[in-house]
């Protein structure tokens, strides 16, 4: 075996151990990284110039517009959390829907869709409904392995329906791949979007989404025992007030932000922008009844008409200003334009001293800073172990391991997704996608996989890894979130048969690749 | 101009070089040193307070990021209209949250860490882990990212106080770049400040364990 190889392969083992150790995920990727060109340098295999660029790479992720979105959403996530705009939506919803055999199960599998879509951490959105919804479930009697496995089950939907923030990571990283992969086929290279990896999500999540609601129908029929309705003296029927502003609102600016996204109106940082200012508003209303400051409720309520003025204004007349005429009428309207678009910004104004008097201003923006820099400190020290581990020839030494692997392409994928499954269990997502993605995507694109269907495959993958006990994230956060009243053993069992539904849907979106690749081919 | 520049570049970098060897504070903790735990801990306070100001500019990049990237939409897709320079904001606010973020995120130990086994560990080996990866990892990527970032191409970029590559776009590209070496510094001094804290529990922990252990026997 070649000196490269060795360093490599060891490499690769010291930085999993190193990462067991619990040290933080971004310093221990770039420091053992850094350790391993220390020892490549002594021994004559690294040099010191190989390093001096690697301020470009930082300056890469610097000024990577698709990456913006990320921030946003985070941002729109940690927004909706705080102002208990994401409570309600469960709580709401589960009134609604209480009143059925399993309903409170079934809206937790809807919100969690939903809600997913926002926050896309794991952590956050298990531990949300678990503090809300679980004790609820519990007292209703529910059994405890349908509520946990529900619950966790739920929560991990936030990885695949767009717009997950993981998401918009993986499609960064596919679409590197798969121009590398091109690169070296000589073919022209196939960008992939954010666009691409959301709409080809949509279809596998919606079938995923199904199955969950399958699942709970079918005990609701033979087993109505472990999914009572709720009794009518702890359940009032919502008022119209809290259906629309705390079920509907939200629901409408989720849709629009991802529909913008999915028919290609808006790209994903806009839609990003236009998701945090619309939650800053859901975050105005909710609250100003709460602090005392309904003054400000009315220029809450102008913003949010003058957005439906701006639409409509926006649509029916010609506002360009780079014109060379431009009539008297058409300037008249374009005052009025500035005129709405500073009431819009006035409601926002309004809507977060709302949120500032509710003490939630300042920790939400301080949680959003923080998310971001632990996700993008994270890739910043992967960038560094990839630029380590390539100049040992490990990128190579994984496309070969992949090549030997006997059974073909096919051997090669499952191989992937087995070691990719089995890291879930140690690993989240971002460091998943920053280190594994790079090194396995480009010889299985190249072996002639569609790179939005292996994108979509490894999400499916990575969600059922953290629903699977014992090391499964979801269920270690519900654990957590929960400290009695529930047995792990309940938890680990309530998740085997979501785990069925995931294989299911992996199996059914690897044999029909159409799934995956139907939409974005239609909507591109 | 460009005397004084180059001036206080050094001046930075003799600071730099006078202040290093207060990285070998939490190793000198360690050992039952007369050495007065006042300093450490102003030293302590300083950087601390160092990453929640830059943590509050992090923050306000943030909200400046989501209101220019508003702009640039109401621009856009109302009146026809984008700049160079607005697109900008969005980026460099970006960068900035995230960069300028980092330290305070070590701080409030928000970086995300695999905690399987962590949470089955003893607190002196926790401890240990802390100090051994504070000078195995963070030490030499913030040294590397300090070494390589301020380069040639750095100098000149502030010398010529380098603007954007286009006609309309901020002229303060060199305050970007600049970010990179900052963020490589705050990460440095908060680490320090973290180990110097951990450092001084890991002496108090085994000096009470050694008297447990006298006790016991």
């Amino acid at each position: 075996m070649e000196a490269e190889t060795i360093l490599a392969l060891t490499m690769f083992a010291v930085t999993i151990a190193a990462l067991l150790s619990g040290y933080p995920v971004a310093l221990t990727l770039g420091g053992v990284a850094l350790v391993f060109a220390g020892i490549g340098l002594l021994t004559g295999h690294f040099f010191l110039s190989d390093l001096r660029n690697f301020p470009l790479r930082i300056e890469g992720v610097m000024s990577n517009s698709v990456l913006i979105a990320v921030p946003l959403f985070i941002t729109m996530g940690v927004i909706l959390e705080r102002s208990k705009v994401a409570e309600d939506m469960l709580n709401v919803a589960g009134k609604l829907l209480g009143k059925i055999r399993g309903g409170l199960a079934l809206a937790i599998v809807l919100v969690g869709a939903l809600l997913a879509a926002s926050t896309g951490i794991v952590g956050a959105s298990v531990v949300t409904m678990t503090l809300i919804a679980l004790p609820t479930m519990l007292k209703t009697g529910y059994s405890p392995k349908l509520s946990s496995g529900t619950i966790a089950a739920s929560g991990t939907l936030g990885q695949i329906i767009p717009p997950s923030i993981v998401l918009i990571l993986l499609a960064d990283a596919i679409s590197n791949a798969s121009s590398r992969a091109s690169t070296s086929l000589g073919a022209l290279p196939q960008a992939v979007s954010v666009q691409d990896l959301f709409t080809g999500a949509l279809i596998p999540g919606f079938i995923l989404v199904g199955s969950y609601l399958a699942w709970i129908i079918y005990n609701a029929i033979f087993n109505p025992d472990i999914c009572p309705p709720t009794s009518d003296a702890e359940n009032s029927f919502p008022s119209t007030r809290e259906i629309f502003f705390g079920l509907f609102a939200p629901l409408v600016l989720i849709v629009a932000v991802l529909g913008s996204i999915l028919m290609g109106i808006a790209p994903p940082t806009e839609a990003a922008a236009i998701g945090v200012a619309g939650a800053m508003f859901l975050a105005g209303i909710r609250l100003a009844k709460e602090t005392d400051a309904d003054r400000w409720s009315p220029i809450i309520f102008a913003g949010l008409i003058s957005v439906l003025a701006l639409l409509f204004l926006a649509n029916t007349f010609d506002l360009r200003l780079g014109r060379d005429e431009i009539s008297f009428l058409d300037y008249l309207i374009i005052l009025i334009t500035v005129g709405i678009a500073i009431t819009i910004m006035a409601g926002l104004v309004a809507s977060t001293l709302v949120f500032h008097k509710a003490e939630h201003f300042k920790p939400a923006v301080t949680s959003a800073a923080h998310i971001t820099s632990m996700v993008f400190v994270i890739l910043i020290g992967a960038s560094l172990f990839s630029l380590v581990f390539t100049s040992y020839y490990g990128d190579e030494l994984v496309a070969s391991a992949l090549a030997a692997i006997p059974g073909g392409k096919w051997g090669a994928l499952a191989a992937t997704m087995l070691v990719m499954f089995v890291l879930g269990f140690f690993l989240d997502f971002i460091e998943i996608i920053f280190i594994v993605v790079p090194l396995v995507a480009p010889p299985l694109i190249v072996a002639g996989f569609d790179p939005i269907w292996l994108g979509i495959l490894m999400a499916l993958n990575l969600q059922t890894s953290f629903l699977t006990p014992p090391f499964g994230f979801a269920l270690f956060y519900l654990r957590g979130a929960i400290s009695e009243g529930i047995e792990t053993k309940d938890i680990w069992l309530g998740a085997i048969p979501f785990i069925a539904l995931q294989l299911a849907v992996i199996a059914l979106v690897a044999s029909v690749p159409a799934l995956a690749t139907w939409l974005p081919s239609v909507t591109r | 101009m460009t005397d004084l520049l180059i001036f206080s570049g050094n001046v930075v970098k003799l600071v730099g070089l006078i202040l290093s060897p207060l990285l070998l504070l939490p190793l000198v903790l360690l050992f039952p040193t007369p050495l007065i735990p006042k300093i450490t801990k102003t030293c302590v306070r300083w950087i601390e307070s160092t990453s929640k100001f830059t943590l509050l500019a992090a923050c306000l990049s943030a909200i400046i990021m989501v209101l220019a990237q508003l702009f640039v939409i109401f621009g856009r897709y109302v009146f026809g209209w984008s700049a160079t320079w607005l697109n900008e904001i969005v980026i460099y606010t970006y960068a900035a949250m995230f960069l300028l973020a980092a330290a305070h995120t070590l701080q409030s130990n928000r970086h995300v860490r695999v905690d399987i086994f962590r949470d089955r560990m003893s607190p002196t080996m926790k401890n240990s882990i802390e100090l051994v990866g504070f000078y195995l990892f963070i030490v030499p990527i913030c040294i590397l990212i300090l070494w390589s970032s301020v380069s040639r191409s750095f100098v000149a970029s502030w010398i010529n106080f380098e603007g954007s590559r286009e006609s309309d776009g901020l002229p303060i590209y060199f305050l970007f770049r600049t970010l990179i070496p900052l963020f490589a510094t705050l990460l440095l001094a908060q680490g320090l400040a973290n180990a110097i804290k951990t450092a001084q529990t890991f002496k108090t922990q085994i000096s009470k364990s050694n008297r447990g252990s006298q006790n016991g026997s």
